[in-house]
């Protein structure tokens, strides 16, 4: 419990940037994201005869993380929604926390792309709030990363998921889950060093990539999730460069979606195959006694 | 909320329940065959019918997403 309230507090500075970004929207956002997720798991609980354990904190950070992964024109309902079909399918449908097979935030969030790929769009500026390309749509457009400033992107300046723009407050709380000793940070460095490589073998900035999209958002905090997460050493490390692969090549090619929404990330896909492994990877890389 | 959205709910939701039905049977039949009893055979079943069932919606929204143009 201790861990998971380390978390909230861990995700505190993005999602206090995004409302600073996003003003009244973005709480809109976060409230219905972690009454629905805290409601769902309560009542599906009551209903089924369970104890009720929502006062452990991880239904609120399911909630939490899914609303940060969404941009600031989704309607209310859709994250509703979503959060309530992360929170049922993707934890209590096997029991509840510890015996989920994805991350239930992320599965949250690929209901989300799959039922309302509509309300993803317009993505618009912090602050100002206008309407302008995120910074992995100029690169599938232009070919190219020098259009966009690296200081923007660090510091939250370009348009994204409310929770993913500003990559500064992200590292404050990676950093806090780190020191805390709450995290397992061998799965986000695999990620980014291999993310690192990709990048510099395809001659690209790799700050650029650090800073873009939900690769912060989602190899910190959503790759590292406990119960969804390898055990051990070598298996975090493969799960991590998984996710940096399967990122990169999202980035690259992407999955165009005639007349819709292009998708140029890759994230959600990423740690939620990762998250097949997990089985495999705790089975081939216990560590044997002797 | 659009037309498309509920469609596309309904659909993820009968593939979970579709799948899952058919795991429940392919399971149990399995753990019969094994000699485990009902009693037990039963909720070993169920949950791995379960696991298909997500392992299927996580697939079918996959395959959804990146070949939209099919059904979006």
């Amino acid at each position: 419990m201790k861990m998971m309230y380390g978390m909230l507090m861990a995700l505190t500075p993005a999602a206090l940037y995004a409302i600073y970004a996003y003003r009244l929207q973005a709480l809109f956002l976060i409230l219905t994201g972690v009454i629905s997720a805290v409601a769902a798991e309560a009542i599906f609980q009551k209903l089924t005869g369970k104890k009720i354990t929502v006062k452990d904190g991880s239904a609120a950070i399911t909630g939490l993380l899914l609303s940060l992964a969404v941009s600031v024109s989704t309607p209310l309902y859709a994250l509703g929604i979503s959060a309530v079909f992360g929170i049922i399918a993707g934890k209590q449908l096997l029991g509840g926390l510890g015996k989920n097979l994805f991350n239930p935030a992320m599965f949250g969030r690929l209901f989300y792309l799959f039922v309302f790929p509509d309300s993803i769009l317009p993505w618009r500026q912090p602050v100002d709030l206008t309407t302008a390309a995120t910074p992995l749509e100029i690169l599938r457009e232009t070919g190219s990363t020098a259009g966009v400033s690296i200081l923007d992107q660090f510091l939250g300046f370009i348009p994204g998921t409310i929770g993913e723009i500003s990559s500064l407050m992200l590292l404050i709380g990676f950093a806090y889950l780190v020191y805390r000793r709450f995290v397992r940070w061998r799965i986000p460095a695999s990620a980014f060093a291999t993310v690192l490589v990709l990048a510099i073998i395809a001659g690209q900035n790799p700050l650029f990539h650090f800073f873009a999209g939900s690769l912060m958002l989602g190899a910190c905090f959503m790759a590292t999730d406990p119960m969804t997460s390898p055990r051990f050493e070598k298996g975090q490390i493969i799960f991590g460069i998984g996710i940096g692969l399967i990122i990169m090549s999202m980035r690259w090619w992407g999955w165009q979606t005639p007349g819709e929404y292009v998708f140029t990330e890759g994230t959600t896909f990423a740690v939620l195959t990762m998250n097949l492994f997990v089985p495999y990877l705790n089975k081939k890389f216990k560590p044997s006694r002797s | 909320m659009a037309l498309n959205s509920v469609l596309r709910l309904i659909s993820v939701l009968m593939v979970m329940l579709v799948v899952g039905l058919i795991g429940f049977r392919i399971s149990s039949s399995r753990l019969k065959k094994k000699g485990i009893e009902p009693e037990k055979a039963v909720p070993q079943a169920k949950l791995q019918a379960k696991k298909y069932s997500l392992i299927a919606a996580f697939l079918y929204m996959v395959a959804m997403v990146s070949v939209a143009g099919l059904f979006m």
